[in-house]
């Protein structure tokens, strides 16, 4: 192993990447937020502003910053677009009633120069629920198969419980390195 | 120690022997030194793996690339499926190849690996450009569905998810908002009494939309509850473990204990409420809070259930998402005055 190698190593464990969580209020942000963190989800009040979480994962540095998702907020989402890495968007899939809403806030969202760029997931998240669409119905309902624009993937799954959490930021974190930590 | 007694000998005798002999020394180190040099080589060999090596790498990236081109030349004259199908994979097939070349990177030399994802970035140009030769930014139209069936979900994750393989129950699926059999739900109706049972509801999410002149007695624990055109009604419900979702909201009484709750245009409504946590408005007006006094027999075993604190309550501090100016209080919620306050919930 000569130097080169391990300086390359060494710098590979800086590796950082900011991700950005938006999505509807209601939808479940802080909770996957800080499930994910390993902090209790039983205290979370509607954010009022936002949250910012660093936390090491596979060698990764993780900048998640969750935004509320209030209307009277989402203008202000724009603020924290640059140097965006993976956008996560967060959708309620028991909220049938809003799925239009959502769709359109998304597809606003792909239109930013800033996120061009970045990597796409879609939570279809409070799995748990009897009345939760299936990732499929999402997929359909907010023309997921239109997005040609960014690299993206769905995954259903629950922050009250955790379920597949962890495999939708690994996909998140593979995409992304797959792209920015080549040519340095 | 070794190499001074060394130097030393050779000063002492090399003026003695001559030439012949420090020809001999020179010619015995050198050996010595190729020998050495021969073992090394042979050390870091059997350290290195084969899939580590510039050639390997090369190889098998220059035939992937080849299977690549093969399969974007193939798609000229072919009809719109085909092209689709073969794009997809094309797609696919390329974010291997650079997860591929991210991987070697550690090993690769800077030239190769500049090469490589010259390679590559000349593949993904191409790759784009037949996709907008051949496939136009479409038009609105229904196409066949062959995605469902595809084992990887989406079509550029390069491995199958975890989840990729559960059988979708879409097709039968209604996302125009109407309420699924799942969902447990009342709508549109007028005047009337409901009440669902604990059974109904218990950690189910429930829905109540387009309501006027109703009595609603919701008995249980529901996992969630949203509230959506609720005119002149009174609408009681037991311990909800999540959030409780009001939108389009007036001149009704609620009264439930939650986690959450979050108020969306409503207007002349008063809130009897238990939340542990917080509850928030957002475009309302004329709405007023006491804390929750609705009470029924197994009302204690629901807390429970839904895992909400009794003790705790924070019923009056109230977040206005459109008045943030701290200090003065938000004009769009007040307090219910104690006397004003209703106590007697029977029908």
């Amino acid at each position: 192993m000569g130097l080169l190698t391990i300086l390359k190593k060494m710098k590979q464990k800086e590796r950082e990447m900011r991700l950005l969580m938006l999505g509807l209020d209601n939808a479940g942000k802080t909770t996957i937020l800080k499930k994910f963190n390993g902090e209790d989800v039983s205290t979370i009040s509607p954010t009022l502003g936002f949250n910012i979480k660093t936390l090491e994962h596979r060698g990764f540095k993780l900048n998640i910053w969750d935004v509320g998702g209030q209307k009277s907020l989402r203008s202000y989402w724009r603020n924290y677009f640059e140097s965006t890495d993976g956008l996560v968007w967060v959708v309620d899939s028991a909220d049938r009633l809003r799925l239009e809403d959502c769709r359109q806030e998304l597809s606003s969202l792909l239109l930013e120069e800033r996120l061009a760029g970045a990597t796409l997931l879609v939570f279809a998240n409070k799995q748990d629920l009897p009345g939760a669409l299936s990732k499929e119905a999402i997929r359909e309902a907010l023309a997921l198969d239109e997005i040609k624009s960014h690299h993206w993937c769905i995954i259903g799954c629950s922050a009250v419980t955790g379920e597949n959490l962890l495999a939708g930021v690994d996909w998140l974190l593979d995409d992304i390195a797959a792209r920015i930590f080549t040519t340095d | 120690m070794d190499v001074v007694a060394e130097v030393s000998q050779e000063t002492g005798f090399a003026g003695e022997s001559g030439a012949d002999k420090l020809q001999e020394r020179l010619q015995k180190r050198h050996q010595a030194r190729v020998e050495d040099a021969e073992r090394r080589k042979e050390a870091k060999e059997s350290q290195s793996v084969a899939e580590e090596k510039g050639e390997y790498f090369y190889t098998t990236f220059n035939k992937e690339r080849a299977s690549i081109e093969e399969l974007l030349s193939s798609c000229s004259g072919a009809d719109r499926a085909a092209v689709t199908r073969t794009l997809e994979e094309a797609t696919a097939k390329t974010v291997q190849l650079q997860k591929f070349l991210n991987d070697s990177m550690l090993f690769l030399k800077q030239y190769d690996l500049r090469q490589a994802q010259a390679a590559l970035q000349k593949l993904q140009t191409s790759l784009t450009e037949i996709r907008e030769e051949a496939l136009p930014k479409k038009k609105f139209g229904f196409r066949a569905r062959t995605k469902a069936t595809d084992p990887v979900s989406a079509p550029v994750s390069a491995t199958p998810l975890p989840d990729a393989g559960t059988p979708a129950d879409s097709g039968s699926t209604k996302v125009d908002g109407a309420a699924a059999p799942e969902q447990c739900s009342f709508s549109n109706m007028d005047n009337v009494s409901l009440t669902k049972t604990a059974e109904e509801i218990q950690k189910r999410d429930v829905l109540l939309t387009h309501l006027t002149n109703c009595k609603v007695r919701l008995f249980g624990a529901p996992s969630t509850l949203h509230l959506k055109h609720i005119d002149s009604c009174e609408i009681l419900c037991g311990p909800v473990s999540s959030s409780v979702f009001i939108d389009h909201c007036t001149n009704s009484t609620l009264a439930v204990p939650c986690q959450q709750l979050r108020t969306h245009n409503t207007t002349d409504t008063q809130v009897y409420l238990h939340v542990t946590s917080r509850a928030i408005i957002e475009d309302c007006r004329g709405v007023s809070f006491a804390p929750f006094s609705w009470s029924y027999p197994t009302l204690e075993e629901d807390f429970t259930v839904a895992g909400l604190d009794q003790d705790r309550n924070n019923w009056n501090q109230v977040d206005d998402f459109n008045w943030l100016a701290a200090g003065t209080p938000s004009p769009n919620w007040t307090v219910i005055p104690e006397v004003d306050r209703k106590t007697n919930w029977d029908p």
